[in-house]
């Protein structure tokens, strides 16, 4: 018998996490002792849009940009999903109604959040039963081609949201910086990076190496799975594990970025999804975000080290894990 | 190194159980063999520079990436072990097979962090083995020495393994080469000779961060032995 449990995610600019947990790159939710990630099991992922626009958006220019968003997922090669628009409703998102349901609400307390996304989930298996996702009225939204200033891309948001309800969490790979008590992006190489770009930027179209990494860890194709590979490791710091580290595989032929995290006080990660080939690890503290977008509350992260780079090269290898890397790390 | 090894073994066998043959002289080689065995170098060679970039939170005042940091990868310049094993077709024409060891190192300097990461050279090294085929066209009108100093060009193809550190993925591809040396033999025999070759190698394929064909310089001394 499947145990069903409603959990909510804040998508952009906030995050609160109430049941899962942050894996790498994607969501788990702990069953027992164990984490069970969060993942689909049927598709094509049906879903139903509310029949509600906004000032600048009709109901139809939202469906259409939610629809492009969902195919750009679905066109990721090396992972395997996809999903049917199954008509318009005067449901709201967030109700438990056996529904999974994309539209606008109106949230004015939540002045930081752009949108969110819920889930009903069975905790036995991790399966994903149903997920909302919400976008903000209290936002100026634009679905225009080239977007339009001061105005959020419908599209680009959506992304990221979806993003969610596939499974996948937050990615630190970005840089911001503190704007009165908030944090603006500098510059970002994930969709899934919690801090959305300025109103009227659309480069969130289009996914990067580390959303594409990500989705293909959760809905890798068997192809996939033989022709990529992983690094695991440890991050340490005076010989004892470091929480909440980030680190970043880069690429030195590709210029590809992809990240992953220490989850756990042994200071243990693994990178997954990666290509075959030399990689270069830079570790660096989780410092470019609110620390709850990534981890659950309760985890005690450490920021005390400064960033750094590893001085041995990691080969990956085809198929398989490098494993065994020790990044040091040391106090500021 | 244990294949090379091996390899220079199975060499001297071979010459241990020849048959004795009247001492090669100037422009007389037709029917004999010859083995060497010796050090190559290798040139170094970049792989070029690769930015970490991200996408930059476009505004009316900056545009384009975000260089998060900059790496600059080389392959360093390292010497290896060498073997040949030839047979003069003529008196000038000779088809050698060869094999070669090296150790490479791929060396990535990472530096300009925006996060103020200290500059970091990370290396790992590579196994490089070569097994090739060659033409050596011996120059008989320009020996001189009595015929003991003998100039040659050559060129052939080999095929090129690479192993990355731990020996965890094998990289594969063709090589072509062209190149000229000479050869001096010594003592009234002129069983055993010197020989030295430089040349350009071509890399198609093998570990290499571009598709192209990658030119490289390569040196060689050799000790040779005819019979």
């Amino acid at each position: 018998m499947r145990r069903l449990v409603a959990v909510s995610l804040a998508g952009l600019i906030a995050w609160v996490c109430v049941e899962p947990l942050a894996a790498y790159l994607k969501i788990g939710t702990r069953v027992g002792t164990r984490t069970v990630n969060l993942r689909w099991r049927d598709f094509p992922i049906r879903y139903f849009v509310t029949n509600r626009g906004v000032d600048g958006v009709t109901a139809a220019q939202f469906q259409s940009a939610v629809n492009r968003a969902f195919n750009t997922w679905h066109a990721v090669e090396t992972a395997q999903t996809s999903s049917e628009f199954v008509g318009f409703t005067p449901a709201p998102p967030f109700d438990d109604d056996d529904m999974s349901v994309i539209g606008y609400l109106d949230r004015p307390g939540q002045n930081r959040t752009l949108a969110a996304t819920t889930f009903l989930i069975d905790t036995v298996s991790g399966e994903i039963v149903e997920s909302d996702i919400f976008f903000n009225t209290s936002f100026p939204w634009s679905t225009a081609e080239s977007g339009v200033t001061g105005r959020y891309d419908v599209e680009s948001i959506a992304l990221h949201e979806i993003g969610h309800l596939l499974g996948l969490s937050h990615s630190a790979l970005g840089e911001t910086e503190l704007v009165g008590s908030g944090r603006r992006v500098i510059a970002a190489e994930a969709v899934m990076f919690p801090i959305a770009f300025s109103p009227g930027n659309i480069s969130d179209r289009a996914l990067k190496a580390d959303d594409i990494a990500g989705i293909s860890d959760v809905y890798g194709t068997s192809a996939f799975s033989r022709a990529s590979g992983s690094i695991s490791g440890r991050v340490t710091k005076n010989g004892s594990g470091v929480q909440g580290a980030h680190i970043i595989a880069f690429n030195p032929r590709t210029g590809r970025l992809i990240g992953g995290f220490t989850q756990s006080a042994d200071g243990n990660f693994v990178i997954a999804s990666l290509d075959p080939g030399p990689h270069v690890l830079r570790v660096e503290p989780l410092d470019d975000g609110d620390v709850e977008s990534f981890f659950d509350s309760s985890m005690t992260v450490d920021l005390d080290f400064g960033a750094r780079f590893h001085d041995r090269v990691v080969t990956v290898p085809r198929g398989g894990d490098a494993n065994g890397v020790e990044l040091r790390v040391m106090p500021k | 190194m244990a294949a090379a090894a091996l390899s220079l073994s199975w060499l001297t066998a071979g010459v241990a159980g020849a048959q004795p043959r009247p001492a090669p002289q100037a422009g007389q080689h037709r029917g004999v063999w010859e083995v060497g065995g010796g050090v190559v170098y290798l040139a170094g060679y970049d792989l070029g520079e690769r930015a970490a970039e991200l996408t930059r939170n476009s505004t009316s005042t900056s545009v384009g990436s975000f260089e998060q940091f900059s790496s600059d990868s080389r392959i360093t310049a390292v010497p290896g072990l060498q073997a040949r094993l030839g047979y003069y077709l003529t008196d000038g024409l000779v088809i050698e097979g060869g094999f070669r060891f090296l150790r490479p190192v791929l060396r990535i300097r990472l530096t300009g962090d925006t996060e103020n990461a200290p500059d970091t050279s990370a290396e790992e090294t590579l196994s490089q083995y070569v097994v090739e085929g060659s033409a050596v066209w011996h120059i008989l009108p320009l020996a001189f020495a009595g015929g003991r100093g003998v100039p040659f060009l050559t060129g052939g193809a080999g095929y090129l393994r690479e192993l990355h550190e731990g020996d965890e993925l094998v990289e594969t591809g063709t090589t072509y080469h062209v190149g000229g040396g000479l050869k001096y033999w010594f003592g009234a025999s002129r069983r055993v000779g010197v020989r030295g070759d430089a040349g350009v190698s071509f890399r198609d394929g093998g570990f290499d961060f571009e598709e192209e064909l990658r030119p490289v310089p390569t040196a060689g001394a050799s000790i040779v032995f005819a019979f």
